[in-house]
């Protein structure tokens, strides 16, 4: 195989962890914000349940920054075009996301019950909106984005945004991931509080995830019988990165089951997100959340990795100028970048690994009520 | 065996940051100079600080800042 | 106002407000390493004490660094896809190295420090603090090196079939000149901003003669500190100056407000000046003679070109540059050979063609008449220099502050170290006042560097007019007030609280004493929080 073929190749899976670990790491915190209001009943009960990921959501936010850069790198065009395209929603996420770190940091630090109040509310809105938009743009990028190039490599939106937030189908996808990261979070309070938020983050946490199993399921349906896209010339995955000049591309009702039409084994992906979200609550009902938090993350694993074999190689079709759709051969970076990137990636993501799981190793156990409101830096 | 590997950790760590400094003091004179630079800042900040510990306390200066 | 303007309104607002913490967050860090440090040596709980109240401020500080640098990562995609597409294989990746190598570290371990004090030994805490320092000082590092291709686009080619500029050399980006120098000097630049928080809240303290074994010890140190920071901004400020004369001779031109190629060596050195960008002239200015050439050139002999030469030397760029987007284009959509071997003719002037996009009838090059051509190119060769008047003032307000700063830590760190810092009020009343300023300096230092590569994004390449996203007013305007609304009230909440940490002062009375309830903390009457049910 050509160099060239084989990193793009290895990005387009890179792409797919680096979802996959915001997911996870992301999805967890903005869960446990999202549960703040419903699980914690006290301002120490709340306090607990933000010191239980407090010296960890800062990392975990980078997998989100990380996502933005590493798509800007990977996928230049994909990072200009998809951005641009979903401008109003972007926004939105933006503004949603960006009161959480003041949320964090600032919440305990004046003892008065209206400015803690406003800080909860905030956490909501910052543990909600950001997941159910991140779910929402598969649903919107499976269906197909309206736009098209010039000749400059300028896109053009041809669509308006309003389809993008009442598409029913995105719906559905923005509902599973925040359902997926209600169970992650629950399983994370449970992990690191004592009750009653364990017990409460039990009971919201396993629903959430057998909600996510039967979104998934349906959305499985859905795509199923949904127009998809297919090559119908000839593709040179070796191409020069540019959407122009590229070969046609047809919507065919079905043709996102085509790659698990060759490919049987992509089956397993499917597989292994329902069976996550459907023993993932199991697990943690019967009190044991850690493997719990592990069948989370296989949900999520399962989830995105089931949207990529699905559209494969296609990362962003258009429905209005279907030949130039994004795909991973004609939206990716220049070899030289990718196999730089490659080689930094090499070294530090194990690193990056090492020390995450230093930290919680160093901040395991519950968090005692006591040790918490006599820190003066804790949350 | 443990003071071994520590040797041989710290041995490590001098030719990394050997080998840093020929690559920045070659082709990165600015970044050279930030390294010497912030270690110089971080050094003389606390020198000062531990200076003023013989300064003042108990039988020395006279309580005045 | 046009969707270009409102973009670049948006961007300029986010970038400055982001810019207002992030330099302390790069000096903070570092300052508390250093007094970590002390901590670890000497043994004595005061400096631990030191690391966690100014610590506090960090925090404060961090988290909206943090959420304002979260729009920065995206803003590139969300409003300028243009220059996205056209710069991301290079521009992209030490962006993404950003997160991956430096603020996976810090922010991992920035959670650590705050919470990791019982659970970690002293010297494992000490290295936290100082992986801390590291990672927010590479993440400057990566994204100054980002910065650095826009200002001088180093270890890229542009490649006409997938239009873009294509990734060539991560050394030529690494050790690009400009990305060097332009690190060293805002980095730096970050430890005097922290410095002059950290001595002017102790200044604060000392006038009232509160914590004033704290203060003291908190004020000797961030002199000493600012006093070497403050020296190596301003020389370091040097290099990066004489690197733009080297590199973007318009920023310079523009910085000194010369109009005509400079004589040394008598050319003076115009200290203030009312620059009018209509007319080309200075409504009168005030200078001291042999000056500027040593300053900018470090010789006594060379010259400077001035704004009215250099766009009288653009001018046969805009023409070859027309000619080369006409050639590109025609390639682009035919494939035709002949016609990218007409662009390769042309090729290092592409830019300046595509900049004269903007004056053609309908932005279509096509279009030009022959008897149009010598207009457009002489507004075309007038809008390469960026805007004088801005770049002047910016630069000497810049300055002026920098040289007053290493003033205020000069006597602060002299008085301190001789422990006679109390009996001059007036130096300790400098440094409060003082505390604002350097970030205001910062500012206008952002504002130099990135007005003075007007009128382009990636300089010399894509003009900033034609990197933005096609958007229509109204989205621009929604995601402006949004930004306005939201901004404004965060920079509310955190002055709330820094003003009221800083009052408490260290060791002061925590959130909630136990047991306590809130009487003491301002609630007086309040039913205790802790029993409080919510729902």
């Amino acid at each position: 195989m050509e160099l060239y073929v084989a990193l793009k190749l290895i990005w387009a899976v890179l792409l797919g962890v680096l979802l996959t670990g915001l997911g996870v790491m992301v999805g967890m915190d903005m869960g446990v914000g999202t549960l703040l209001r419903f699980v914690g009943r006290t301002d120490d009960e709340r306090r607990a349940m933000l010191n239980a990921i407090g010296p960890h959501w800062d990392g975990n936010q980078v997998w989100f920054i990380l996502g933005g850069g590493a798509v800007f790198a990977a996928f230049p065009t994909l990072y200009a075009t998809s951005f641009s395209v979903f401008y109003v929603v972007m926004i939105l996420l933006l503004f949603s996301m960006i009161v959480r770190p003041l949320a964090f940091e600032y919440r305990s630090k004046v003892p008065a019950w209206r400015w803690r109040e406003t800080w909860d509310w905030a956490f909501l809105i910052s543990g909600a909106i950001p997941m159910f938009v991140f779910g929402a743009a598969f649903g919107n990028v499976l269906e197909g984005v309206a736009f098209h190039f010039a000749w400059d490599g300028q896109y053009f939106q041809d669509g308006s945004f309003i389809w993008y937030v009442l598409n029913p189908f995105a719906i559905l996808c923005g509902a599973m991931s925040v359902a997926l990261s209600l169970h992650q979070g629950g399983a994370m309070v449970m992990l690191r509080t004592e009750d009653p938020m364990a017990t409460r983050a039990k009971r919201i946490g396993s629903v959430a995830g057998w909600v996510a199993a039967l979104l998934f399921a349906i959305g499985g349906v859905w795509v199923a019988r949904m127009q998809g896209y297919a090559f119908t010339a000839p593709v040179d995955p070796g191409m020069a990165a540019t959407p122009l000049h590229g070969p046609a591309v047809a919507r065919q009702a079905g043709a996102w089951l085509a790659n698990f039409h060759a490919y049987p084994e992509a089956w397993a992906f499917p597989a292994i997100g329902l069976l996550g979200m459907i023993l993932g609550p199991v697990a943690l009902r019967a009190g044991r959340p850690a493997i719990g938090w592990w069948l989370g993350a296989l949900a999520w694993v399962g989830t995105i990795f089931t949207v990529g074999a699905a559209m494969f190689p296609f990362l962003m079709p258009s429905t209005t100028a279907p030949s130039e759709s994004l795909t991973v051969w004609n939206a990716s970076g220049s070899q030289y970048n990718l196999t730089w990137m490659l080689v930094f990636a090499l070294i530090f993501t194990p690193a990056v690994i090492a020390y995450t799981g230093w930290a919680f190793r160093v901040m395991r156990g519950t968090v005692k009520t006591d040790a918490m409101t006599h820190d003066d830096h804790s949350y | 065996m443990r003071s071994f590997i520590k040797f041989v950790a710290l041995a490590g760590v001098l030719a990394l940051a050997l080998f840093i400094a020929v690559i920045a003091g070659d082709d990165g004179p600015w970044y050279f100079a930030w390294l010497v630079g912030t270690t110089m800042i971080v050094l003389i900040a606390a020198a000062g600080a531990v200076l003023m510990e013989t300064q003042v306390g108990p039988g020395r200066g006279d309580g005045e800042y | 106002m046009s969707v270009v303007d409102l973009s670049r309104l948006q961007f300029a607002l986010t970038a400055l407000y982001h810019f207002l913490f992030v330099p302390l967050t790069l000096g903070l860090s570092v300052m508390l390493a250093s007094m970590e440090t002390v901590y670890v040596i000497t043994g004595k709980p005061i400096y631990k004490e030191m690391v966690l109240f100014w610590g506090k401020l960090f925090g404060i500080n961090f988290a909206l660094g943090v959420a304002t640098g979260l729009t920065m990562e995206f803003e590139f995609g969300t409003n300028w896809s243009m220059y996205s597409h056209f710069v991301g294989d290079v521009f992209g990746t030490p962006l993404a190295i950003e997160g991956l190598m430096a603020f996976f570290m810090e922010s991992t371990f920035v959670g650590l420090m705050f919470f990791g004090w019982d659970r970690l030994s002293r010297p494992a805490h000490l290295a936290v603090t100082y992986l801390v320092a590291l990672g927010s000082n590479l993440s400057a590092l990566w994204i100054l090196i980002a910065n650095g291709f826009m200002q001088d686009p180093v270890g890229a080619k542009f490649d006409p079939v997938t239009m873009r500029m294509q990734f060539t050399s991560i050394y030529d980006l690494i050790f690009s000149p400009d990305a060097q120098s332009k690190f060293v000097h805002t980095s730096i630049a970050g430890f005097v901003c922290a410095a002059m928080l950290v001595m002017g809240v102790s200044a604060y303290y000392l006038l009232g003669r509160r914590h004033r074994e704290f203060a003291a010890r908190s004020f000797r140190m961030a002199a000493l500190f600012g006093v070497i920071s403050s020296l190596a901004v301003i020389t370091l400020g040097d290099a990066l100056g004489r690197a733009d004369y080297l590199l973007q001779s318009t920023k310079i031109a523009a910085i000194e407000g010369l109009w005509h190629t400079s004589k040394p060596p008598y050319e003076p050195w115009k200290i203030v000046a009312l620059p009018n960008d209509r007319t080309q002239k200075d409504l009168f200015s005030i200078g001291i003679p042999y000056v500027l050439t040593p300053l900018i050139t470090h010789t006594l002999t060379q010259p400077i070109p001035g704004i009215l030469e250099l766009e009288q030397k653009a001018k046969p760029r805009v023409a070859k540059g027309i000619a080369a987007v006409l050639a590109l284009k025609d390639y682009a959509t035919t494939g035709d050979e002949a016609a990218l071997a007409a662009f390769r003719k042309n090729e290092k002037d592409m830019g300046y063609g595509l900049l004269a996009q903007r004056y053609a009838p309908g932005q279509d090059l096509a279009k030009i008449t022959p008897a149009e051509l010598p207009g457009i190119v002489e507004r075309t060769a007038r809008a390469t220099t960026p805007n004088v008047f801005v770049e002047f003032w910016a630069f000497r307000v810049m300055m002026a502050l920098g040289f007053a700063f290493l003033a205020v830590f000069a006597f602060g760190a002299y008085y301190s170290l001789r422990n006679r810092l109390e009996r001059h009020p007036m130096v300790m009343r400098l440094a409060m006042w003082a505390i604002p300023l350097p970030v205001l300096a910062s500012e206008f230092g952002w504002i130099v560097a990135e007005n003075g590569r007007q009128p382009w994004t990636v300089f010399g390449w894509l003009p900033t007019f034609q990197s933005v996203s096609t958007h229509s007013v109204g989205y621009m305007i929604f995601s402006l007030v949004g930004f306005v609304l939201l901004y404004s009230s965060f920079i509310a909440a955190e002055l709330y609280l820094m003003f009221r940490v800083a009052r408490i002062g260290p060791g002061g009375p925590a959130p909630r004493p136990a047991g306590a309830g809130l009487a003491g903390a301002g609630l007086a009457g309040a039913p205790g929080l802790a029993e409080k049910i919510w729902q």
